[in-house]
């Protein structure tokens, strides 16, 4: 039967009457925010990353119910608080048919917010661990999130 | 899936208790596991029963020489806490690789022992470190080895109603462990093999101890109770470490899956107890905790 659940997303007082099996992704995808891509749904692939105070999660892998409270930020929110994380994948290129880059930008900002500016390259590349990307070959995403840590 | 599902959020232990003593309760840790299992229809449950909000459970504490362990602690929150990356470094090293970053966000220890996944990383080092599981059912509360909590792939010990609690990890001064995995793919994949040991010296350098465990090889976490032959020595020869990591991989019980050929399984088996084992030993009788 479906339940309330309420929490912040990008900012905004949301409130949500959801079965107590939905995940985060089918939630946050049903409310329009189609940013937060469906790929794996088994937490592998990183294209429904989003930020669950503060902490990248796979949404596909977190139950909605659990996120009662919580202050959630999705590739939107970011994009419009954070227009220079975007921005760095635009100047670095970070991106080719773009369905991960959604994943990567939330990701990204988690690493700024945890790393900080100048991370180090095992550092950042282990945050980066399971944002698949099957086109640029990565180089380029690395740059970009680091631009973006670097607030660059 | 049942549309009638509950969701119960329990602020305390004994509330938790009594919401899993309902017919089809399952407790759910951070729910990755839940998650992965909810969306390839293999669970029905009626109750899920979220413990994150029960803050006796997600404490880590020292307390009689060993570390308690909260069930509700997060993956990442175990792999940052400064008694588990200065004395228990097998278990830092597995829960720092568990998964990626985003599944260490959330997964719980005790989710991950649960679940009982051979392939999962936390239980092969907490079996290398001699840690005990603590069982809380509606009557009773019981303990008992890590080892012996799994029965088999995602089957474990536990009876309906009865919740893991807490993992307790003795702190044994002197004690060096590793941690090993051999991901031959991608290194968020799941381990082919994986291996985990501990060696304890006194203070002149003989060994006190030696520990062995291996993670994927079977249908369970598994100890390797030759690993103590290596005991009392100063510095085991080369053979007799072999001899070990054959044993090791003799009790292998591997299935061939896209992550390797059962008989690859095993022969990977031998060469990451061996290096599990050899790290371990290489260190000196230094008086660090590791």
């Amino acid at each position: 039967m479906p339940v309330a659940a309420r929490f912040r997303l990008n900012g905004e007082p949301t409130q949500v009457e959801v079965p107590a099996t939905a995940s985060l992704l089918d939630v946050i995808r049903g409310l329009g925010l189609t940013g937060t891509k469906a790929g794996c749904r088994i937490g592998v692939c990183g294209v429904c990353s989003v930020l669950v105070n503060g902490l990248p999660v796979s949404s596909c892998l977190y139950l909605a119910h659990c996120a009662d409270g919580a202050d959630i930020w999705t590739a939107e929110g970011i994009a419009r608080d954070n227009p220079e994380v975007v921005e760095a994948f635009v100047r670095y290129e970070g991106m080719q048919c773009g369905i991960c880059t959604p994943g990567q930008v939330v990701t990204a900002l988690a690493a700024r917010a945890e790393l900080g500016p100048a991370p180090g390259e095992a550092q950042l590349r282990e945050y980066l661990i399971g944002n698949l990307c099957r086109c640029t070959g990565y180089a380029t995403i690395i740059e970009a999130a680091r631009a973006a840590c670097d607030g660059r | 899936m049942a549309a009638d599902t509950r969701f119960v959020a329990p602020t305390t232990l004994p509330e938790a208790l009594s919401a899993l003593r309902a017919d089809g309760a399952l407790a759910v840790g951070g729910g990755t596991a839940v998650g992965l299992l909810l969306g390839q229809s293999l669970i029905e449950p009626r109750v899920l029963v979220w413990l994150g909000r029960i803050p006796a459970l997600r404490e880590i504490a020292a307390e009689d020489a060993s570390l308690r362990v909260g069930a509700a602690v997060t993956v990442r929150e175990l792999s940052r806490h400064p008694a588990v990356r200065s004395s228990l470094s097998a278990l830092a090293a597995s829960a720092a690789m568990a998964g990626n970053p985003r599944i260490r966000s959330v997964a719980t220890v005790g989710g991950a022992l649960a679940h009982a996944d051979p392939r999962q990383d936390l239980p092969p080092a907490l079996v290398a470190l001699g840690a005990v599981v603590e069982i809380t059912g509606p009557d009773r509360r019981r303990t008992l080895p890590v080892d012996g909590l799994a029965t088999g792939v995602m089957q474990t010990v536990l009876q309906p109603g009865e919740l893991i609690t807490a993992v307790r990890i003795p702190l044994v001064p002197g004690r060096r462990s590793v941690y090993l995995r051999f991901t031959p793919g991608s290194t968020a994949d799941y381990p082919t093999v994986a291996a985990a040991a501990s060696a304890c010296r006194d203070a002149r350098g003989k060994l006190l101890s030696v520990t062995l465990s291996l993670g994927a090889a079977g249908p369970t976490v598994l100890a390797v109770p030759e690993a103590a032959g290596l005991a009392g020595q100063l510095s085991p020869s080369a053979a007799a470490v072999a001899a070990v990591a054959d044993a090791a991989a003799r009790r292998a019980r591997p299935v061939s899956t896209r992550l390797g050929s059962a008989a690859y399984v095993r022969a990977m088996a031998a060469v990451w107890a061996r290096r599990a084992l050899a790290a371990c030993l290489a260190y000196g009788p230094a008086g660090r905790t590791s």
